[in-house]
C-alpha cells in the first residue's frame, strides 16, 4: 500500500460497498465523506465520548480511533441500518423514556446499548453503567438513559415497533 | 493527519523487517487507539506504519498450558480476556480489573501487546500484571527473548523493547493458591486515568503471608514493584500493625510524582491507604478465585 | 389567576419530544454536520502567550503546503471588513487577532483548504513572533489595575439592559454594579455578631458534545450563516453592523444544537466564517474540535468576599458583598452576568442594610460568558455556605436559621422589587422534607463518615428582553409556529408546540414547528437565562390567541353558528372556494422593567423570579477524602410545568451538570496556558458518576403572569448543589471548603489541617 487512496471492501449495513481512503482516514471521516452516513460523528476525538460508536464485526468500536483501512473485509453497522423497517426496540425505548436532550450523543448510546443487550439480554443496573460508562451525555441524561435500556431490553424480544 | 505508507504484513518475520530502527517516524501498530490519539495530537507524524493484524491466529490465541499457565497472543483485544473462560479461571483478577479499563469500544480493539509496549504508567493492566508475575515474549531481527514485564517497563512511557523489537506472547505462571486484588483510585470522576493503581498478589497459609508481590502504577512514572512494603508482609499476618508498617515501607520506598490529578503528598498518603486496602482485599478473597 | 383557560388538554402533557425520531435515528441536523457544494474547511492558528505584541506571523511554508487555498490573517480581514470587532457587551473581540494577542489560544491566523486534513497540517507549518507584555490571570489582581489588558474600553450599545456601559481607559473593570440599601456599616457596628467569609469558584467551561461551528455563505448580495448559535436574531444583528448592510441581506440558519448551555451564545465563530468566506469567495465552515472550546468560552470564575451582621435574635441585619467576577480577555456577556446577578447577590433573605459591589474584570485568560446560571450558581455558592457557616457558628439549626431570615411573597428583595409567586419556603419546607430533617440521621461508623445539607437560591431573570412569534395556520387547518427559540436539548419545540395547541384545541404533535431561520422565524433576543418558555412562551399564546380570535372572525363572517366546531378546511374551502389563503396570527412579548437608579435600586427588576434547590446526603472516607453523593435531591419552583417530564430531565441533567462543577471540573491554567484541554484530562460526569438516589420535585405553584402559570426551568437545578455539598461535608466531618471543586485532596488536606497535621504542598 502507498501514499496513494487505498481501496477497501467491506459491508456496511447490509449492503457490500468499496471505497477509496487516505491511510490517515478514519472510519468517521469515510461513512460521513463516502456514504454520507451522519450518525456516526465526532465529538472528543478521543474515543471516550462515544458519539462516533459504530459496530464492526458486531462489535462497538470508537469510529474516530479506528483506520478506516482497518474496515477492509468487515461487516460495520451503523445507526442508520437500526431504523430500516420502523424504529427499532432501543430507539422507541429512548424516545418513550426521554433518555436524551439534545441528541448528538443519542446514536452512541442506541448503538452501545445494542450491543449491551446483544451480550446481556436482561442487564442490572451495574451492566448498564458499566458498559455505558465510556459514552458521556452533556445533558446528562443519566437516568433516563438507564431506564431506556431496561425497557430496551424488555421490548427487543418482541421486535421492531413503530 | 498526513499520509503514510501502511503495510501490513502476514509474518512475523516480514513486519519485524519492514520496521527501520533508525527511522522515529517508523512504528509497529497493533490496534492503534493510543497511536491515534498520538497521530491526531500531532506528537507522532508516521512516514510508515506495520500494522500487525494480519499476523494470523497464533497471535490472537489465549490458551492455557500445563499447570495453570496462561499464554496469551500479544494482538489478543483487551475484551477478549475479559471475556475468556480461560483466563477467568486462571487470573480472575485480570477481569475484574478490565471492567473498570478505559470503556467497551477501546477494549475491542486495544491489544495486550500494544498496551505493554504504549507503557503508559497509568495503565492497569502493567501493576496487575507484575503482580501475576508475568512475563513476555518478544522478537526482534535477531531472534526471540523473554522478560518480565517488570523488566520490559523501565520508565515513563519508556520501553527495554529496541525499536524492531514486537511483543508476541503474554506468559502468566499457574496462580495456584494465589490471591490478587487491584485498586484503581481515582480522585476526580470515578471514569478518570487512576492517581494510583496498587496490585497486590499473595499466597498465604492461614492468617500468615508467605509471599507477596505489591506494585504501585500511576503515581510513579512506570508500574513500580514495592519490595520494601513486600518484605514487611511476607512471614506476617495481614493485622492491623503489620499493614501500617507495610503501607510505611510503600510510601517511603515509592518515588511519587504530582499531576493533574493530585499531589505527590495526597496520593503518598493513598498509597497508605490503599497498599492496606489492597492486601486486606487480597487476603479476603479465596484462593481459589485470585 | 384561574386556569380556566385551560381547554385544549395539550397543558401538563408529558409529550416525548417531537423531534425525538430524527435524534434517536441519526437523522437530527447539526451545523457540525453539515456540508455546503463549494465548501472550504477552516483551520485556525492560535496564540501561544497570554499577553503580546504580533511582532510577525510568517504564513510562507503554510501556503506551499499541497491543497491550500489561502492563509489569511488580521491583515486581509482588514481589507474587508474597516471595524472587524465584535461583542454583545463591547466591540473588543476582533475577527483575528490585530497587533496584540490577549490570551493563550486567541486566533491569529487561518488556513482554507477542501480537505480539512490539509488545513490542519498546513496550520501547524504557520510561525509567529511575539513581544511578551506582562499578563494578568487572577480576578482581584486584575481589580487593581497594574496590567491593563485593553488600553480602551468601547461598549456595544445594542442590549437595552446594556445602555449604560460607558468607554473607559486605564482600568481592567469592564463594568461595576453596585447597590446600596439602608446603611450596612451603622448595621455591622451595632451587631452582636458579624461574620466574614471569602469563596472562590474555578474556571470550568459548558463542554457541549457538539463542538462550535459555522458555515457563512457570503455573495454580492447577501450572506446566510449556518451556525450553532442561541440566538439567531443577535447574529443577524452583529454581522449585519459588520458589514454596514441592512439586518434582510443577512440570514442566519440554526438547526438543532447538540448542546448549549449558554456558551452558543451572541456571536461567536459567525464573524470568522463571515471574514473568511468574503475573502475566498466561497462558503467556509470552521468546526471546532473539543479542544478549541477551551479556547473560545468559559464560565466566570470568581472571588466573592461576603460580611453579615446578625442580631441577638437570629436576624440578618446587615450582608455585604463583593463578587470579582474573572472575565477574561474579551468581555463578551460578563456586564450582564455581572449586574444581572449582583441583584440578587445577598440571596434569598429579608435583609435591611445591603450593600453589593459586583465587578466585571479583564484578564489574560480565555473569555467567560453564560454558563447554565448567568452567575447565579457562582453566588449561591458563597451566600449558601456562608448562610451555613453562620448558622452553625451561632448554634442554630441551619433550616431554622434560614426560615427565620427568608425572604417572602410581598416583602422586597434587596433591589426595591416586591416578591410575588415565589415558593422559596415551600421549595426549603420540601427540601428538608425529603431529607427527614428534623429526624436522627445515621452519621456513619469508622472511616467513613455520613453528613447531609441543602442550600436554596433565588434569581431574577434577565430583563428586558422581547420575543416574538407567528402562528400560521394553513388552508386545510395545519398549523406552523414560526419562532426564534433555539431548541438546544432542552425540549422548547415540544412545549411551545403544546401551547400552540392548547390555545387552538388540537394535538402538540400535529403543530409544526419551524427551525430557526431568521429570513422566516421573527425576532427573539435569544434562548439565554431559562427566559425563553416564559418570554417566547406568552409571545406564542398571544400569536396562537390572535389565530383563534381570526379563526372566529372568519366563522362569523361565514355566518358558521356559535359554537360551530366546522373544521378549519371547511371554513377555508368555503371563503376560498378551494383550499386556500392562511391565517396568521402573531404575538409580542416584552416586560415591563425599570433600570436600577444610582444605588442599584428599581422596583421592577424582573418579570418573574426563578426559585429552587438542592438538599443532598453524603458519604465522607476520612482515610482518603473521597465525597460520595449518595442521595441527590432538587426541588423547584418551575410555576406550573407544561411538560412534566421534560421539566423532570431539565432539573434532574442540570443537577448533574452542576455535580461536576462541583466536585472535580477544573480548568488547569499555568502562566496563562490550560494544561488539560482535552475530554481525557478535564472530566465531565458520566454514568458512574450519578449518585444512586435522585428525587427532582416541582412544587405546586402558578406563575400568574407567565404562560398557562409557566416559567423558566432550565438552569434551576445548578444553583444550590455546590454549597448543598460543602454544608453536609461539614456535618460530616467538620471541615468548610470555601473554593471550588470539592475534591477529594481539597477535603482531605482540610481534614488534616483540622487534626493540626497538615499536607505538604509538593
Amino acid at each position: 500500500m502507498s501514499l496513494a487512496a487505498i481501496t477497501i471492501n467491506f459491508t456496511l449495513n447490509g449492503r457490500l460497498v468499496s471505497a477509496d481512503v487516505k491511510s490517515y482516514h478514519n472510519v468517521v471521516e469515510v461513512l460521513q465523506t463516502q456514504f454520507a452516513l451522519f450518525g456516526a460523528r465526532e465529538s472528543c476525538g478521543q474515543g471516550l465520548c462515544g458519539c462516533c460508536t459504530v459496530l464492526v464485526d458486531g462489535r462497538p468500536v470508537s469510529g474516530c480511533l479506528h483506520l478506516a483501512v482497518f474496515l477492509d473485509g468487515a461487516e460495520v453497522v451503523t445507526v442508520e441500518h437500526l431504523a430500516t423497517a420502523g424504529l427499532d426496540p432501543v430507539q422507541q425505548a429512548f424516545i418513550e423514556c426521554g433518555a436524551f436532550q439534545c441528541g448528538y450523543c443519542t446514536p452512541g448510546f442506541v448503538m452501545m446499548t445494542k450491543a449491551l443487550i446483544g451480550q446481556h439480554p436482561d442487564p442490572d443496573d451495574e451492566q448498564i453503567r458499566d458498559y455505558l460508562s465510556g459514552n458521556l451525555c452533556r445533558c446528562a441524561a443519566y437516568p433516563e438513559i438507564v431506564n431506556a435500556v431496561k425497557m430496551a431490553a424488555r421490548n427487543s424480544k418482541a421486535g421492531p415497533t413503530g | 493527519m498526513m499520509a503514510f505508507e501502511l503495510l501490513e504484513p502476514a509474518s512475523l518475520k516480514d513486519a519485524i523487517a519492514l520496521i527501520d530502527p533508525d527511522d522515529p517516524e517508523v512504528r509497529p501498530i497493533a490496534g492503534g487507539t493510543a497511536l491515534m490519539l498520538m497521530m491526531k495530537a500531532g506528537v507522532f507524524r508516521p512516514r510508515r506504519l506495520v500494522s500487525l493484524r494480519k499476523l494470523g491466529e497464533a497471535f490472537t490465541c489465549i490458551a492455557a498450558v500445563s499447570a495453570g499457565e496462561l499464554t496469551i497472543g500479544a494482538m489478543a483485544p483487551l475484551s477478549a480476556l475479559e471475556h475468556s473462560p480461560v483466563v477467568a479461571r486462571g487470573a480472575p483478577v485480570i477481569v475484574r480489573t478490565l471492567r473498570r479499563l478505559s470503556n467497551v469500544r477501546v477494549r475491542n480493539v486495544a491489544t495486550i501487546g500494544g498496551a505493554l509496549a504504549h507503557a503508559d504508567p497509568h495503565m492497569d493492566l502493567p501493576p496487575v500484571l507484575i503482580a501475576l508475575g508475568a512475563t513476555i515474549s518478544v522478537a526482534g531481527p535477531d531472534g526471540e527473548r523473554t522478560m518480565g514485564v517488570e523488566e520490559l517497563l523501565t520508565g515513563y512511557y519508556e520501553t527495554s523493547l529496541a525499536k524492531n523489537e514486537l511483543i508476541t506472547q503474554l506468559h502468566i505462571p499457574a496462580q495456584g493458591e494465589a490471591r490478587a486484588a487491584y485498586f484503581k483510585v481515582t480522585s476526580g470522576s470515578a471514569d478518570d486515568w487512576p492517581s494510583l493503581g496498587v496490585a497486590v498478589a499473595l499466597r498465604a497459609e492461614g492468617t500468615i503471608v508467605k509471599s507477596a508481590r505489591i506494585v504501585v502504577s500511576a503515581a510513579t512514572a512506570k508500574a513500580t514493584r514495592l519490595k520494601a512494603a513486600e518484605a514487611a508482609l511476607i512471614g506476617a499476618g495481614a493485622d492491623d500493625k503489620t499493614l501500617k508498617k507495610m503501607a510505611d515501607a510503600a510510601v517511603d520506598e515509592a518515588d511519587i510524582i504530582a499531576d493533574l490529578r493530585g499531589s505527590a503528598s495526597y496520593k503518598r498518603e493513598l498509597l497508605r491507604v490503599y497498599a492496606a486496602r489492597a492486601v486486606r482485599s487480597a487476603m479476603q478473597t479465596s484462593g481459589a478465585s485470585l | 389567576m384561574a386556569t380556566a383557560t385551560l381547554s385544549g388538554g395539550q397543558i401538563g402533557r408529558s409529550l416525548p419530544r417531537l423531534e425525538g425520531r430524527d435524534k434517536v435515528t441519526g437523522r437530527a441536523e447539526y451545523t457540525h454536520l453539515m456540508q455546503l457544494p463549494g465548501m472550504l474547511h477552516a483551520k485556525i492558528f492560535r496564540s501561544t502567550v497570554a499577553h503580546g505584541r504580533i511582532k510577525s506571523v510568517d504564513t510562507s511554508a503554510a501556503r506551499k503546503v499541497p491543497g491550500v487555498y489561502a492563509v489569511y490573517t488580521s491583515d486581509d480581514v482588514l481589507n474587508v471588513i474597516a471595524e472587524p470587532y465584535y461583542g454583545p457587551a463591547f466591540h473588543d473581540q476582533p475577527i483575528l487577532a490585530i497587533g496584540k494577542v490577549h490570551f493563550v489560544g486567541e486566533p491569529v491566523a487561518v488556513v482554507l483548504a477542501s480537505d480539512p486534513h490539509v488545513a490542519d497540517q498546513a496550520a501547524q507549518q504557520i510561525v509567529a513572533e511575539y513581544e511578551e507584555l506582562p499578563a494578568v490571570f487572577d480576578e482581584v489582581e486584575a481589580a487593581e489595575n497594574k496590567t491593563l489588558v485593553h488600553a480602551e474600553l468601547k461598549p456595544a450599545g445594542t442590549f437595552a439592559d446594556l445602555k449604560h456601559l460607558k468607554g473607559r481607559k486605564g482600568t481592567n473593570i469592564a463594568l461595576d454594579f453596585g447597590l446600596r440599601r439602608g446603611d450596612v456599616d451603622k448595621a455591622f457596628a451595632s451587631a452582636p455578631h458579624v461574620f466574614e467569609h471569602t469563596f472562590r469558584t474555578q474556571k470550568v467551561l459548558h463542554l457541549p458534545l457538539e463542538p462550535h461551528a459555522s458555515i457563512a455563505d457570503y455573495r454580492d448580495d447577501g450572506v446566510t450563516i449556518y451556525s450553532s448559535a442561541q440566538g439567531p436574531s443577535f447574529v443577524r444583528t452583529e454581522i449585519a453592523r459588520l458589514l454596514g448592510w441592512p439586518e434582510n441581506r443577512v440570514r442566519i440558519k440554526v438547526p438543532y444544537l447538540g448542546g448549549g448551555y449558554g456558551g452558543k451564545l451572541y456571536i461567536k465563530l459567525e464573524a470568522l466564517a463571515l471574514a473568511m468566506s468574503m475573502l475566498a469567495r466561497r462558503p467556509v465552515k470552521i468546526a471546532h474540535t473539543m479542544e478549541e472550546h477551551f479556547y473560545t468560552i468559559t464560565k466566570h470564575p470568581t472571588t466573592f468576599r461576603i460580611k453579615s451582621g446578625v442580631d441577638q435574635d437570629g436576624r440578618i441585619t446587615a450582608r455585604k458583598c463583593e463578587v470579582w467576577w474573572n472575565g477574561g480577555a474579551y468581555a463578551d456577556i460578563g456586564p450582564r452576568v455581572t449586574q444581572k446577578s449582583g441583584f440578587t447577590a445577598s440571596g434569598p433573605y429579608d435583609i435591611d442594610n445591603v450593600s453589593i459591589d459586583s465587578y466585571a474584570l479583564y484578564t489574560n485568560l480565555t473569555p467567560a460568558g453564560a454558563l447554565r446560571g448567568f452567575g447565579i450558581p457562582q453566588l449561591v455558592w458563597a451566600y449558601e455556605s456562608h448562610t451555613d457557616m453562620i448558622a452553625r457558628a451561632l448554634k442554630r439549626d441551619p433550616l431554622e436559621f434560614r426560615k427565620q431570615n427568608l425572604l417572602r411573597d410581598g416583602q422586597p428583595q434587596a433591589t426595591g422589587t416586591i416578591l410575588k409567586d415565589t415558593a422559596i419556603e415551600k421549595v426549603l419546607d420540601r427540601i428538608a422534607e425529603r431529607l427527614n430533617w428534623k429526624r436522627p440521621f445515621d452519621r456513619g461508623k469508622g472511616a467513613v463518615r455520613r453528613g447531609r445539607g441543602f442550600a436554596v437560591a433565588l434569581k431574577a431573570v434577565i430583563s428586558p428582553t422581547t420575543s416574538v412569534a407567528i402562528v400560521n395556520v394553513s388552508a386545510d387547518g395545519s398549523t406552523t409556529l414560526y419562532c426564534g427559540t433555539v431548541d438546544m436539548g432542552q425540549g422548547s419545540d415540544t412545549a411551545m408546540a403544546q401551547m400552540v395547541g392548547e390555545v387552538l384545541n388540537m394535538p402538540a404533535e400535529s403543530v409544526r414547528v419551524v427551525p430557526r431561520d431568521t429570513d422566516v422565524t421573527p425576532y427573539d433576543m435569544g434562548t439565554l437565562g431559562s427566559r425563553s418558555l416564559f418570554h417566547m412562551g406568552l409571545a406564542v399564546r398571544l400569536a396562537a390567541e390572535e389565530a383563534r380570535a381570526k379563526i372566529g372572525d372568519l366563522r362569523r363572517e361565514l355566518g358558521e353558528p356559535e359554537g360551530s366546531n366546522a373544521p378549519l378546511a371547511d371554513l377555508f374551502r368555503k371563503k376560498y372556494g378551494m383550499q386556500a389563503g392562511n391565517i396568521v396570527g402573531t404575538g409580542i412579548y416584552k416586560p415591563d422593567y425599570i433600570p436600577p437608579d444610582a444605588n442599584g435600586l428599581t422596583t421592577n427588576v424582573t418579570p418573574f423570579w426563578m426559585v429552587a434547590g438542592s438538599g443532598v446526603e453524603i458519604e465522607v472516607d476520612t482515610e482518603t477524602g473521597h465525597v460520595r453523593i449518595s442521595r441527590l435531591i432538587n426541588v423547584a419552583d418551575v410555576g406550573k410545568p407544561i411538560n412534566p417530564k421534560i421539566v423532570e430531565t431539565q432539573l434532574s441533567g442540570a443537577s448533574l451538570m452542576q455535580l461536576g462543577f462541583s466536585m472535580f471540573e477544573k480548568m488547569h491554567i499555568d502562566g496563562g496556558q490550560v494544561t488539560n484541554a482535552s475530554l481525557a484530562d478535564y472530566k465531565i460526569p458520566g454514568m458512574h458518576d450519578v449518585p444512586p438516589v435522585m428525587e427532582n420535585e416541582i412544587v405546586d405553584t402558578y406563575q400568574t403572569n407567565g404562560p398557562f402559570g409557566a416559567k423558566g426551568v432550565g438552569e434551576l437545578a445548578t444553583f444550590g448543589l455546590s454549597p448543598a455539598i460543602a454544608n453536609a461535608i461539614d456535618d460530616a466531618v467538620g471541615v468548610r471548603l470555601t473554593e471550588l471543586p470539592l475534591t477529594a485532596e481539597a477535603v482531605f488536606r482540610a481534614l488534616r489541617a483540622k487534626d493540626n497535621k497538615p499536607l505538604g504542598d509538593e
